[in-house]
């Protein structure tokens, strides 16, 4: 058994290489390399309509007819269709979905100002001027197949057009290599064979060379062509901004709400069964009547409890005061108060920021519940360790798994998680175990 | 007296049941909603409804709206909307079609429960019974700072005391003063804000009102 592994693989690895040039893959990218070749002619093309005939004076004209044409380019939006052609090519032959950038905004300088200092637009006209030179490495492996698979053919047609009588001298054929300068000479029909060799070698080489060419330029497309760092993060900010804002509007608005429904309600029903009793007292003398009395303050008395209760749980539940000794307590209080076991394991040499803590206690506390309520699980463990800058946390469990990360608990929790640029995973196969992950940054 | 409850919270509707049977009245019926208080309304004809403004499904005015409804369509029929908030738009939208039959207020008050009864007979007899925030809100507006200016402290109070829908006994004895002492207040507040004399408390209570709202 040990020994068919590595041979099973080198069979796989085989196939692979011979089916390569065969695969729908390779197809659409050699129709991007084709494509881009098309691109970077277009550009050579206009460069050396601009410089003939290469005087100093034409470069002056070409700087000139840039200076004009250029700005008139950015303010008709020209860069942004530009790229976006560009990444349509991509999308539909490389299956490459790159993001578009954000729409340009509207200054006061107008379009040209606004054209001008449009960093997508920019980023576009640059890629398309860097296509020239990713254009030729494009080039060379449309060469590759081209030639290879023309090499190919060399012994099949050799006998057709070559079968003069012996003694007859004719010049000999040509035979692409993989190397564009050099060429074969073909005069003899087993000299045919060493073209089909090449072809054969070129062919299986060319989806490769393919690949690796529109690698480059998949980069190229992704850096230059998407949204932009800077503005991704920006976007990415808003995002998780707009969330956290949000969430505290509903965090105070479900407080307002407990507080409407429970304790005040209480506490005027309490003061209504005090007034009540006090009626049956009688303001002076002989109490009217003494049992009703005694039963309302006993009604009144259980609702000072039930109000009282009621506002420590809501206290707790906008900030438990055992935070306050840190993480590792408060988890151990957490632990404590699981119906399910809990193995408790905290490492925090560093302590993080009383926000990161309070993030990160709510979301054990909502784990453990989301654990207790749906796991059917009869352990769980749960890890809090300090690791350089993060804090990662964790909870496992032995239940059923199945746990939907797109779900309104853990995807709620992922967003929380990530207004202070943390993260949340989850595994969690059907049948088990469910391990959710969170990383959090030590400071907020 | 005759009283319909709309109420979401138990526990209030329970004890408000029982406060209003301890005093001899009856209560057809205790609903938890808007819908439920019309209909009740309508099989019942009750003297007088109270009404809870926040109620399912939204949780936001619903009882406000049934209690608006309400005046439209029984316009005989008392509404006492009963809230744990003050909101000024919501006064002002009660009292659009007038003040008879009409009460606001805080749930709080049902701890001194004679006042709470009193308000409740007053609103069922076709009178008006706003709570001292309502009046309070009305009040500071500061529209009217310059007339209510030139009241001396105590027709302040009358003034208060009035547009909470009291009748002259009710603030003789909120005030401990003799009920010839308030009507002298009385006819002072009216001349010295230009209004004309009216009979009887609620047309006092309008007058009062519509000079505070306009």
């Amino acid at each position: 058994m040990a020994a068919t592994g590595p041979v099973t693989s080198m069979t796989a690895l085989a196939r692979a290489a011979l089916r390569a040039p065969l695969t729908r893959r390779a197809r659409d990218e050699l129709l991007f390399c084709l494509a881009g070749v098309l691109v970077g002619l277009a550009v050579l093309g206009v460069v050396v309509a601009l410089l003939v005939p290469g005087t100093a004076r034409s470069v002056v004209r070409a700087v000139a007819i840039v200076a004009v044409l250029l700005p008139l380019a950015l303010a008709t939006g020209l860069g942004r269709r530009l790229g976006a052609a560009h990444r349509r090519l991509a999308e539909r032959l490389l299956g490459e979905r790159v993001p578009p950038p954000a729409l340009p905004r509207q200054g006061s300088l107008g379009r040209l100002g606004a054209g001008l200092r449009d960093s997508p637009s920019w980023r576009a006209l640059a890629y398309t001027v860097l296509k020239a030179p990713i254009a030729v490495a494009e080039g060379y492996a449309v060469f590759l197949w081209a030639a290879g698979l023309a090499n190919l053919t060399y012994p099949f047609w050799w006998g057709l057009f070559r079968n003069h009588p012996p003694g007859v001298r004719l010049s000999p054929v040509l035979a692409g290599t993989p190397f564009p300068g050099r060429v074969l000479h073909i005069s003899t029909y087993p000299g045919t064979f060493l073209a089909f060799a090449a072809g054969v070698v070129m062919v299986l080489a060319a989806p490769w060379v393919t690949r690796a060419v529109v690698a480059a330029d998949r980069r190229l497309l992704r850096g230059l062509l998407g949204p932009g760092r800077l503005a991704e993060r920006v976007r990415d900010l808003e995002q998780t901004r707009a969330l956290a804002v949000d969430d505290s509007a509903t965090l105070l608005r479900q407080v307002e709400r407990d507080l409407h429904d429970g304790a005040q309600i209480r506490l005027a029903t309490l003061a209504m069964h005090l007034g009540m009793a006090k009626e049956k007292l009688g303001d002076d003398g002989d109490p009217l009547d003494v049992a009703g009395a005694r039963e309302l303050v006993d009604a009144a008395h259980q609702n000072a409890k039930d109000a009282l209760a009621e506002l420590r749980d809501l206290a707790r539940g906008i900030h438990p005061p055992v935070l306050d000794n840190g993480l590792a307590d408060a988890l151990a209080t957490l632990a404590a108060g699981s119906a399910i076991p809990v193995e408790l394991a905290t490492d925090i040499p560093v302590r993080p920021t009383p926000a990161i803590e309070t993030i990160a206690y709510f979301c054990a506390a909502e784990l453990l519940a989301n654990a207790a309520k749906h796991s059917s699980a009869s352990r769980i463990g749960l890890r809090a360790t300090g690791r350089g800058d993060l804090l990662l946390l964790s909870v496992t469990d032995d239940g059923g798994g199945g746990a939907d990360p797109g779900g309104s608990g853990l995807s709620g929790l992922a967003q929380r998680v990530s207004t202070v640029d943390g993260r949340l995973e989850v595994a969690s196969p059907p049948g088990g175990p469910t391990r959710v992950v969170v990383e959090l940054p030590l400071r907020a | 007296m005759r009283v319909v409850i709309a109420e979401d919270a138990a526990l209030m509707r329970a004890g408000l049941i029982r406060l209003l049977e301890d005093r001899g009245h009856q209560v057809p019926a205790a609903v938890a909603d808007g819908d439920a208080l019309l209909a009740a309304v309508a099989e019942h004809r009750p003297d007088v409804a109270v009404v809870d403004i926040r109620m399912p499904p939204t949780h936001t005015d619903e009882g406000l709206r049934a209690a608006l409804e309400l005046r439209r369509r029984h316009p005989r029929t008392g509404v006492l909307v009963f809230s744990q908030y003050i909101e000024t738009r919501y006064t002002a939208q009660l009292l659009e079609g007038g003040a008879a039959g009409v009460g606001y207020l805080l749930k709080d008050r049902v701890a001194d429960v004679a006042e709470f009864a009193d308000a409740l007979a007053r609103v069922a007899a076709g009178g008006t019974a706003l709570d001292p925030e309502v009046v309070g809100q009305l009040l500071g507006a500061g529209r009217h700072a310059r007339g209510l200016a030139g009241l001396t402290p105590r027709e302040r109070e009358v003034l208060a005391l009035m547009a909470e829908g009291r009748s002259n006994a009710g603030i003789a004895a909120a005030l401990v003063i003799s009920g010839g002492a308030v009507e002298k207040h009385v006819a002072s507040i009216f001349g010295k804000l230009g209004l004309p004399p009216s009979e009887g408390d609620n047309r006092r209570v309008l007058a009062v009102l519509r000079y505070l709202a306009s």
